[in-house]
C-alpha cells in the first residue's frame, strides 16, 4: 500500500465535520457535527472515529474555515502596520470609492489596523527601487519603541516599491526583533510583492492579522491529533495543499481553504470521464459557491473578496451566493416574490425540517413539490403533506393560491440566481457556458443542476459520487502548490533577461527546499514560470507562460505569445506597439497519486435500483420513481422524470433528461439527450 | 397582457444581467487607464421606446444622462432608418450628450422579425477629446468650441463595422489616437454583447412576454417610488446653495431649488438659479436631470430596481439659458463634473432644513479635476494624465461621514501611487486624510484628503478644476461645515495659495497640494459623546485643539 492510500481528508463545514479515507480506492466516510467554539474537537473525534485505532499513523490533509471564519467575524488579532512617511492613510483610503452609490446611511468597513496603530518609518524608494531618502537605524529605533509601546499581537511592514527592493524591508523586521519586538511579523516584499500599494499592504495587514489566529489552531490541532496523525497538511486557496507550519506563516492563502477543496473534487471526478471544460457548483443550505476550469485548470483571479476586504493573492475565482437549501422565500415592498440572502440556518432550519422553522425555504418548495423526501433529512419530526403545502403558500399567497405553484416559483427564482452566478464565471469572463459541463454537489447543488443546466444552455451535468462530502474528498487529490510572484514593472524592450532568470531562479530554489525539507521526493516536483505584460499604458495584464532558462529569445517569444493571447482574449492587438513587463510568477507543484475511484455494490438493472415510486411536479405532476444511488448499475440509464436518492444529496432529472451511471459511481445527466 | 410574477422577476434578473455583462465587457476590453483603472463608464438597457428598463450600477451622473441620449439617437434616427448592426454614436451636450469627454454609443436591438425590441447603450469617459486643454477638462473655455471635438448623434457603426470616415475624423481630432481607437472598440464589443444576450432573453420568454414584463417592471418601480414618495410630508422645500465661481472672476452663482412634494409626485424647481456663465460650469438639462434624479432616488429606498419608472413622479423644470439648463454655446465640461454636485447638494439641502433625519449634511461637493500634461523625459512620449480627488462624506442622523471618498455623482477609483509614479515622470510626495476638516457635529463629517504631487524633471502643464474652496460644505441639524478645500504651488520651500479653477506652465520640482473639502456635520457639536470624540483623538483625525474648540472638549 502507498502512502496515498492511507491517507486523511478532513473538512470542517458550518454544520458538518467530513472526514475521507481512501484505502485501495474504496471510500469511507465518515460524518461528525462541527464544534465550532473549537473545530479542532470536531476534526480529533472524526479521525478518531474514522482511523482503526492500531492502524499506522497516517498524514492529514485539512481544509478549514479557520481563516474565514476570522475575515468574515472580525475575529483578527490586533495588528501594527509600518508603511513609508506620508502614506500612513493609504490603507483606510483604499481605492477612494464607496461601497454603494444611492445609500446616504452606507458605512465601509472599518481598516483592519485602526489608524493608531499605523505608523510611518522616513525613507523612500523610487519606481526602479533607488533608494531616493535612506532608511536609517534611528528611524528603525524610534518606530520599534513605538511599537513595543502599542505592545501589537503582530505587526505588518509595507514600504512603497518593496517589490523592487526589499532591502529596507528586511532591514526594518531586522531592527524590530533586535529591538525586542517578537510578535510574528509579515513583510510585504514576501507576503505579496507586487505592485499597487493598497492592494499589497492590505493583504500584509490580514496575513499579519490572521496569523496568531491560524497558529492557535494548527498548534491546538497538532497536539490533539499526534496519536493518529504524522504531518497535517492544508489547502490553499490557490486549490493547491502546502503544509500546515508553511501555512501558519502565510495564512491569507488559506482564506478559501474550504471551496477550493471542492472545486479541486469536482476537477478531478471530472477528469476520471474525460472532461476538462467544467463549472463547479457546492450549494448547500446557506450558500452557492460557483466556479469555473477550462483545460482541467481552475480559473484563479487575485481579485477574490472574501469579508471585507480585498485580499490580492491568487485564489481559485469562486463566486459566492447567498442562495442556498435554506435560504428563505419573501415578497419585498412591491409584492415581489425574492429568495435569500436571509437563510433559515441549521436551526431551527427550513419548515419541513419540523425543528420550529415558520419562514418558507428553497428546501420546503422541493419537499412540497415532491422532489426531496423531508423524512431523509429532516432533524426533528419532518412536516409533509398538505401541512407543509399551507405552511409554505400561506406567508407568499400574493403569488398565487395554488401552493404547488408558489413551490415551483421558489425554485424559479433561485434558480435565476444561481444561473446568473454561473454567467459571471463564464460569459462574463469570456467563457461559453454551451461547452463546459456542469459538476454539482453539496447537499443541494444536484437538487438543482440539470434544470439550471438547462436555463444556461449547458449541456450535460455530473454528480459526483460522494457528492455530500466532495470536498473532504478534493483534499486528497490536490497537488502541493506554491506560488511565487514579485512585481518587476519595465518596458520589454528594457528588460535584462538575467535578471528575470535570477528572480525565477531564486524562488524555484526557495521552494523546491521547502517541499524537500517537507519531505517530498525531488521527482515529484517540477516548476513553470510566467510573465504578466501588458501594452504600455494599458491598466490590465495578459499572462503568458515563459519558457527556462529566460534569455533574449526567450523574451522575444514571450512578447509573440502576448500579442497571440492579447488578440485571443480581447479580439485585437498591435504588433507594433511596446510591450512592459509588469509581475513575474513561478508556481512550484508537486504531484499526487490520486485514488482511483470504483463503482461497488450495485443492482444487475436500474429498476432493481427503484426504493418507491412517488409523484412529483414539474410542469405538471408525474408519477416518478426514485432510485437507490448506491444500488444503480454501472451503465446503468435513467430516463426523466427520476429521482435519485443517495448519502447525503439527492438528485432530481427532469422529464426529458437522461441520466447514466458511469463506472466511477458518477451519475451523468443529458441535458438534451 | 400580464406577466407573472416569477416570469417579471426571471426578466428583471435577467436584463440585469446583460447590463452587468456589458459592463464587464467594456471594462474588460478597454484601453484607456481611465476606463479600465478608474472605471469611468456606465451601460444601460432601453425597451423601443426608449425607456431605460435597466442600469448597471456604476457612475450617478452617467445613469441618468443616459435615456438624453437615447432620445437624441432616436430622434435623428428613428427606427425605419435603422438596421442590425448599426451604432450611433454622440456626445453634443446640446443633441443628448452631458460633456465632451462622455462618449455614448447606442446600439439597436431587432427581434426576428425585424421589430426594434430595444436599445442596448453606454457610456466611456475618453481622456481626450481635442480642445484646447490635454485631456480636455480645463477650467478655462468661454464656449464649446474649445473644449473639443463635438459630435451629434451620428451613425459610427453600420453592418457591425465602425466607419473608417467618422473614425478618421474623431481620431484626427484628438491628442492620443490609438488609446481612443481602443476604448471605441470596447464600447462597440459591450453593445454587441448586450445585443446577443438582450435577444436570448426575450427569445426565452417570448418577445410579447417581454415586452409587457419590461412595462411592468418600470410600473413596479414607478410604484414603489410613489409610496416612497408620499411617505414625505406634502410642502414645498427651498434650499440655495452657491458654485464658488465660474474660473472668470463672477463668484458665488447660485443654485436655488424649491422641492414640492404633492401627494406621491414631486415637481423640482430651479427657478432663482444663476444665468449660464461664461466660464465652463454649466450644466445641460441632461445633468440636472441625472443630478435631480439622483438625489431623490437618495431620498426614497435606494433598492427600487433603477430604472425610467423610477423618474416618472418626478417632474423638473428650469429656467432657459441657466447654469442649470445651458444653450448653445455654453462651454460645460464642469457642468457634468461640478455644478452637478452643487445640485444634488441643494436639493438633499432642501429636504434635510426640514426632515434631517432622511437627508445628510453636504458631502465635499466637489470632485478636485486635477491634469497633468507633458512629455515624459524618460521616454521623450507626450502623456496626459487625469485623476480626481476624494473628500468628505457628509453626517448623518445614522453616524459620522465617510473619511476620504468619492461622493454623490461619481465613484472612480484612484490611480494607485505606484501605478502612477511608473507611467508618469510625476512623484507622489503625500497622500492622506486632512485632521480637523470634518465638519463638527454630533455626528462629524468625514475628512478631507491632502495629496502632493511634484513634477520630476520636465515642465508641466497643470490644470485645476475645484468647487468648495469658498462656499464650505454646509452642516445640517445644528451641525457645522466642513472645511473648504485649498490648492497650493510648493516650490523652494515656498508655499503660493492658487486658484482652484487654473492652467499653469510649472518647471521640474514644483509641487501641486490638493486639500479637499470635509463633509459637514450633522446635529450639535456639543452632543457629540464623548468617546467618540476620544476615539476621534486617539486616531488623530481630529487635534486635541480642535476638539476644545469645535466640541467643547474640556478634559485631558
Amino acid at each position: 500500500m502507498s502512502p496515498q492510500d492511507r491517507r486523511i481528508g478532513v473538512d470542517v463545514g458550518g454544520t458538518f465535520t467530513d472526514v475521507v479515507t481512501v484505502r485501495d480506492g474504496l471510500v469511507a466516510v465518515t460524518k461528525v457535527p462541527s464544534t465550532p467554539g473549537d473545530p479542532a474537537t470536531a476534526v480529533h473525534d472524526g479521525v478518531a472515529t474514522a482511523v482503526d485505532p492500531d492502524a499506522p499513523i497516517v498524514p492529514l490533509a485539512h481544509g478549514t474555515t479557520v481563516a474565514t471564519n476570522a475575515l468574515l467575524e472580525g475575529t483578527w488579532a490586533e495588528a501594527a502596520l509600518v508603511t513609508t512617511d506620508g502614506f500612513r492613510d493609504v490603507l483606510e483610503i483604499g481605492r477612494q470609492h464607496r461601497p454603494e452609490l444611492y445609500n446616504l446611511a452606507q458605512e465601509r468597513p472599518a481598516p483592519i489596523v485602526p489608524r493608531s496603530r499605523r505608523l510611518t518609518v522616513a525613507e523612500r524608494l523610487d519606481e526602479r527601487g533607488d533608494p531616493l531618502e535612506p532608511l536609517t537605524d534611528d528611524e528603525i529605533a524610534t518606530v520599534a519603541t513605538r511599537i513595543r509601546e502599542i505592545d501589537p499581537e503582530a505587526v505588518a511592514v509595507s514600504l512603497l516599491f518593496s517589490f523592487e527592493d526589499d532591502e529596507h524591508e528586511r532591514r526594518l523586521v531586522a531592527g524590530l526583533r533586535d529591538h525586542g519586538v517578537s510578535v510574528p511579523i509579515s513583510r510585504s516584499s514576501t507576503i505579496h510583492p507586487e505592485i499597487r500599494e493598497y492592494e499589497r499592504s492590505v493583504t500584509t495587514a490580514v496575513n499579519a492579522a490572521l496569523q496568531p489566529v491560524v497558529s492557535t489552531y494548527l498548534d491546538r490541532l497538532t497536539d490533539r491529533l499526534a496519536d493518529h496523525v504524522s504531518g497535517i497538511t492544508m489547502m490553499q486557496s490557490n486549490g493547491g495543499i502546502a503544509s500546515a507550519a508553511y501555512l501558519a506563516g502565510r495564512p491569507v492563502h488559506a482564506i478559501l481553504s474550504g471551496p477550493a477543496a471542492g472545486v479541486e473534487g469536482a476537477l478531478y471526478t471530472a477528469r476520471s470521464l474525460g472532461i476538462s471544460d467544467v463549472i463547479t457548483m457546492d450549494m448547500g443550505g446557506t450558500s452557492c459557491d460557483v466556479a469555473l476550469a477550462a483545460d482541467g485548470e481552475a480559473t484563479i483571479s487575485t481579485e477574490v473578496q472574501v469579508g471585507p476586504y480585498p485580499v490580492a493573492v491568487p485564489m481559485i475565482d469562486v463566486h459566492t451566493i447567498g442562495a442556498g437549501g435554506g435560504s428563505i422565500a419573501w415578497l419585498d415592498a412591491g409584492d415581489a416574490l425574492r429568495v435569500g440572502p436571509r437563510s433559515a440556518g441549521a436551526e431551527p432550519g427550513p419548515i419541513c425540517y419540523g425543528r420550529g422553522g415558520t419562514d418558507p425555504t428553497v428546501t420546503d418548495a422541493q419537499a412540497v413539490l415532491g422532489r426531496l423526501d423531508p423524512t431523509r433529512i429532516a432533524t426533528g419530526d419532518a412536516v409533509t403533506g398538505e401541512s407543509l403545502a399551507n405552511a409554505v403558500a400561506e406567508p407568499l399567497s400574493a403569488v398565487d393560491d395554488d401552493p404547488d405553484t408558489v413551490a415551483r416559483g421558489i425554485l424559479t427564482v433561485a434558480d435565476a440566481a444561481m444561473a446568473r452566478a454561473i454567467r459571471v464565471v463564464s460569459v462574463e469572463r469570456g467563457h461559453d457556458p454551451r461547452g463546459f459541463a456542469l459538476v454539482a454537489f453539496g447537499g443541494a447543488g444536484p437538487l438543482h443542476a440539470p434544470s439550471i443546466a438547462r436555463t444556461v444552455g449547458i449541456p450535460r451535468v455530473v454528480i459526483p459520487p460522494y457528492a455530500g462530502v466532495l470536498s473532504a474528498l478534493g483534499l486528497l487529490v490536490a497537488d502541493r502548490v506554491l506560488d511565487r510572484s514579485t512585481s518587476h514593472v519595465r518596458p520589454l524592450a528594457d528588460v535584462d533577461p538575467e535578471a528575470v532568470e535570477d528572480r525565477c531562479r531564486a524562488f524555484e530554489v526557495e521552494t523546491r527546499k521547502i517541499l524537500t525539507a517537507e519531505g517530498v521526493s525531488a521527482d515529484r516536483i517540477s516548476t513553470s514560470r510566467t510573465l504578466d505584460l501588458r501594452y504600455l499604458g494599458q491598466a490590465y495584464e495578459v499572462q503568458v507562460p515563459a519558457p527556462s532558462p529566460i534569455d533574449a529569445p526567450a523574451v522575444t517569444a514571450c512578447a509573440d505569445r502576448f500579442h497571440d493571447a492579447h488578440e485571443q482574449q480581447y479580439g485585437h492587438a498591435t504588433r507594433t506597439e511596446s510591450i512592459e513587463l509588469v509581475t513575474i510568477r513561478v508556481r512550484t507543484v508537486a504531484t499526487v497519486d490520486p485514488p482511483s475511484l470504483v463503482h461497488t455494490g450495485g443492482t444487475d438493472h436500474v429498476d432493481d435500483a427503484v426504493r418507491t415510486t412517488r409523484s412529483v411536479v414539474f410542469d405538471e405532476r408525474h408519477p416518478t420513481p426514485v432510485y437507490e444511488r448506491e444500488q444503480l448499475p454501472v451503465d446503468g440509464c435513467l430516463d426523466g422524470p427520476a429521482i435519485v436518492e443517495g448519502l447525503g444529496s439527492t438528485t432530481v432529472i427532469p422529464p426529458g433528461q437522461r441520466g447514466i451511471v458511469h463506472d466511477t459511481g458518477a451519475l451523468v445527466v443529458e441535458v438534451e439527450p | 397582457m400580464t406577466v407573472d410574477p416569477i416570469t417579471l422577476e426571471v426578466v428583471r434578473n435577467g436584463c440585469a444581467a446583460v447590463a452587468e455583462e456589458m459592463n464587464a465587457t467594456l471594462v474588460r476590453t478597454a484601453y484607456s487607464p481611465n476606463v479600465m483603472e478608474r472605471r469611468d463608464c456606465s451601460c444601460a438597457l432601453f425597451d423601443a421606446e426608449g425607456e431605460m428598463i435597466n442600469q448597471a450600477e456604476t457612475l450617478p451622473v452617467h445613469l441618468g444622462a443616459m435615456p438624453f441620449s437615447v432620445a437624441a439617437a432616436l430622434e435623428r434616427f428613428p427606427p425605419e432608418k435603422l438596421a442590425p448592426g448599426d451604432g450611433i454614436m454622440l456626445n453634443d451636450p446640446f443633441a443628448g450628450g452631458a460633456h465632451l469627454p462622455d462618449l455614448t454609443l447606442v446600439t439597436p436591438v431587432f427581434d426576428a422579425d425585424g421589430e426594434l425590441l430595444g436599445i442596448c447603450a453606454n457610456r466611456a469617459h475618453h481622456a481626450d477629446v481635442g480642445g484646447a486643454t490635454a485631456g480636455s477638462v480645463g477650467a478655462t473655455a468661454t464656449e464649446i468650441y474649445q473644449e473639443g471635438i463635438r459630435l451629434p448623434p451620428v451613425k459610427l457603426v453600420a453592418n457591425d463595422t465602425l466607419d473608417p470616415d467618422l473614425l478618421g475624423v474623431v481620431l484626427a481630432n484628438v491628442r492620443t489616437p490609438d488609446e481612443r481607437r481602443g476604448d471605441l472598440r470596447a464600447q462597440q464589443a459591450a453593445n454587441a454583447t448586450g445585443r446577443r444576450r438582450f435577444r436570448e432573453l426575450t427569445d426565452r420568454v417570448g418577445v410579447d412576454t417581454a415586452r409587457a414584463a419590461f412595462d411592468a417592471i418600470m410600473d413596479y418601480s414607478e410604484r414603489r417610488m410613489r409610496s416612497a414618495i408620499a411617505d414625505f410630508p406634502d410642502g414645498t422645500y427651498t434650499f440655495t446653495d452657491h458654485i464658488d465661481d465660474d474660473g472668470r472672476g463672477n463668484e458665488d452663482l447660485p443654485i436655488a431649488v424649491a422641492v414640492e412634494i404633492i401627494d406621491d409626485r414631486v415637481i423640482v424647481d430651479f427657478e432663482g438659479s444663476a444665468p449660464q456663465t461664461g466660464g465652463p460650469l454649466n450644466a445641460v438639462f441632461a445633468v440636472t436631470a441625472s443630478a435631480t434624479y439622483y438625489a431623490i432616488r437618495c431620498l426614497t429606498d435606494p433598492d427600487i430596481p433603477p430604472n425610467a419608472g423610477c423618474y416618472r413622479p418626478i417632474e423638473i423644470e428650469t429656467p432657459s439659458a441657466s447654469i442649470v439648463d445651458a444653450k448653445p454655446p455654453a462651454a460645460v465640461v464642469g457642468g457634468n463634473l461640478e455644478v452637478s454636485q452643487r445640485i444634488t447638494d441643494a436639493i438633499l439641502g432642501a429636504i434635510g432644513d426640514v426632515l434631517p433625519e432622511r437627508s445628510i449634511a453636504a458631502c465635499q461637493g466637489t470632485m478636485n479635476n486635477l491634469t497633468f500634461g507633458g512629455t515624459d523625459p524618460r521616454t521623450d512620449r507626450p502623456y496626459a494624465f487625469y485623476e480626481t480627488e476624494a473628500g468628505g462624506f457628509g453626517g448623518r442622523a445614522t453616524g459620522d461621514g465617510l473619511d476620504g471618498v468619492h461622493v454623490h455623482m461619481t465613484n472612480t477609483m484612484n490611480t494607485p501611487v505606484e501605478i502612477l509614479e511608473t507611467a508618469y515622470p510625476l512623484r507622489v510626495e503625500q497622500y492622506g486624510f486632512r485632521p480637523d476638516s470634518g465638519g463638527p457635529g454630533r455626528h462629524r463629517g468625514g475628512l478631507g484628503i491632502r495629496r502632493d504631487l511634484t513634477i520630476r524633471d520636465h515642465d508641466a502643464t497643470v490644470s485645476l478644476l475645484g468647487e468648495r474652496r469658498r462656499t464650505p460644505p454646509y452642516g445640517i441639524a445644528g451641525g457645522e461645515s466642513g472645511s473648504t478645500g485649498e490648492d497650493y504651488l510648493i516650490s523652494d520651500g515656498n508655499l503660493e495659495a492658487v486658484s482652484p479653477k487654473s492652467t499653469h506652465v510649472l518647471s521640474a520640482g514644483t509641487t501641486v497640494s490638493i486639500r479637499t473639502p470635509g463633509g459637514g456635520g450633522y446635529g450639535d457639536p456639543l452632543e457629540r459623546e464623548l468617546a467618540a470624540i476620544r476615539q476621534d483623538l486617539e486616531l488623530e483625525k481630529v487635534s486635541i485643539e480642535h476638539a476644545r474648540r469645535a466640541y467643547g472638549y474640556d478634559v485631558d
